[in-house]
């Protein structure tokens, strides 16, 4: 041993900060804490929705304990890159451009977009077979959420259309309906709980179908993990398909909507 | 009002977060503005430059990007050095708390550190000259005569360094900290009422900066009565 004396400060910061040493048992999840219905805190101080309950779930088939972790959405990633936390269960999609940086368990929830705007409206913007038609999205304001899969979506299909970015998908409901954007693409089952069926958005609705092409938006919503951990993911993926084959997903989402948000030919694996 | 009900013990909660951070980041603050103050003002180029440097990088980059690059980029740095002399170290963690702390005073400080060279500037010339005349070490002449007459200088604009030092803590939500404003976000995710939620924070930062304003007026009147301009 060269450094004793810097081997021993180094051993000694590792206990100051001992908070973020990783035992196998605990494993640290991040979520945003703010996306309702699928991850949010009550006012009784506890986490709950779709991804918590998937968490959970998942943990208790694998075994371990689970610690939650608050991170804001665009930084998800590089916390987790840097060991703030040892999975993403934040209603991530699946795309080729995040595996590049991180791995995915198999999916446990749809991921879809659809377009909101002003309900009494006659936009011309998709056609019967459901395809969206580039011109007429030209000059339209559209508000999406930054780094989520909307925005490769339309910077690859619909140049034309001006985006504007938020943070988050509450500032997206209130710019719409300030005016500031014409529409915007989010996430249709939280958009229905969270604005559509409220007062505020009771003049808007949905003027696009359900979008769900793979290459962007991924076969689903899957558990984040750094990659190199592929017995990790492998066991959250066979935990995720005993959830779907025992019930346990459907139970979830029937706590929040009347239908079931997943495939249940990803039980078959 | 009433969405906020259940949300009040968070925002306390919040709060005292606030005033945590805002405590040890004002003590850091000082500190660095004076280390850097002095770096400035004394003989050593070295010194000089690397307080320059300093000032320079951080009053001139965003405030939110100090702090993101100093959460993620301390937890990274910290863990590859830690592991150059013992390989089993996985990882170590700077927690959000100390390195919004420590981000938001090198911010501020480096403010701070250009008010108190102005300040230190500012001791009258025939003090010091009286001080050695009356044959007052350098330590002395500091204590004694650099220190009561400078800080009077600084106040002022020192009160502004510690509204911008409050109004900060508000950023560090970005890294994960359950202050206030990251309450009211995760309030608003569950009641999807936005503008109650951001007015209780504005009031709870309009508090803590009205007390603030309130002692430096204090402090401004003490050293008035207390300063020269008394004897």
């Amino acid at each position: 041993m060269k450094f004793p004396l810097l081997k021993s400060l180094a051993v000694g910061a590792v206990a100051l900060f001992a908070a973020g040493s990783v035992s196998a048992e605990t494993l640290r999840v991040g979520m945003e804490c703010t996306y309702a219905p699928f991850n949010y805190r009550t006012a009784d101080g506890e986490l709950a929705g779709y991804d918590v309950d998937v968490a959970k779930g998942v943990a208790e088939i694998i075994g371990a304990d689970l610690e939650f972790v608050c991170q804001q959405w665009d930084g998800m990633i590089p916390a987790l890159l840097a060991n703030k936390f040892d999975l993403i269960v934040a209603s991530m999609s699946i795309t080729d451009t995040r595996k590049e940086k991180i791995d995915f368990s198999g999916p446990y929830r749809d991921s879809v977009g659809r377009l909101i705007g002003k309900a009494d409206a006659d936009w011309k913007l998709f056609d019967d077979s459901g395809a969206p038609i580039a011109e007429n999205f030209n000059g339209l304001r559209v508000g999406l959420e930054r780094a989520s899969t909307y925005e490769n979506w339309f910077n690859a299909k619909l140049p034309g259309a001006e985006i504007v970015l938020y943070d988050g998908s509450e500032p997206l409901y209130l710019d719409l309906q300030n005016g500031r954007v014409d529409m915007i693409m989010t996430n249709p089952m939280k958009a229905q709980l969270r604005f559509l069926s409220k007062e505020a958005g009771n003049k808007f609705g949905f003027v696009s179908p359900a979008i769900s092409e793979v290459e962007f938006f991924g076969i689903g919503v899957g558990i984040g993990l750094r990659q190199g951990q592929d017995e990790l993911r492998e066991r959250l993926s066979a935990a995720i398909r005993d959830l779907i084959n025992n019930g346990s997903l459907k139970e979830y989402a029937l706590k929040i909507f009347p239908f079931q948000i997943h495939n249940d030919e990803w039980g078959k694996g | 009002m009433d969405a906020v009900t259940g949300w009040w013990d968070d925002y306390f909660w919040g709060s005292m977060i606030v005033l945590q951070v805002f405590f040890f980041s004002l003590l850091l603050m000082v500190l660095f503005g004076l280390i850097g103050a002095a770096a400035k003002l004394s003989d050593n180029r070295l010194a000089q430059k690397i307080a320059g440097a300093y000032t320079v990088i951080f009053r001139g980059t965003p405030e939110i990007l100090v702090i993101l690059l100093l959460y993620f980029g301390s937890a990274i740095t910290l863990t590859a050095i830690a592991q150059m002399f013992d390989p089993d170290i996985k990882f170590i963690d700077v927690p959000p708390m100390w390195a919004g702390t420590i981000a938001i005073a090198l911010i501020v400080g480096s403010y701070a550190t250009e008010t108190f060279r102005g300040a230190f500037l500012g001791v009258k010339p025939g003090s010091i000259e009286a001080a050695r005349a009356l044959g007052m070490s350098n330590l002395q002449t500091f204590i004694y005569i650099r220190i009561p007459e400078m800080w009077r200088l600084a106040l002022p604009p020192f009160g502004n360094h510690m509204l911008s030092l409050i109004k900060d803590t508000a950023l560090i939500s970005i890294i994960g900290l359950n202050e206030t404003f990251f309450v009211a976000k995760q309030a608003i995710g569950t009641t999807g009422e936005p503008f109650t939620m951001y007015i209780v924070v504005g009031c709870i930062y309009l508090a803590f900066s009205t007390i603030i304003t309130l002692s430096v007026m204090g402090m401004e009147k003490f050293g008035a009565r207390t300063g020269e301009g008394a004897r």
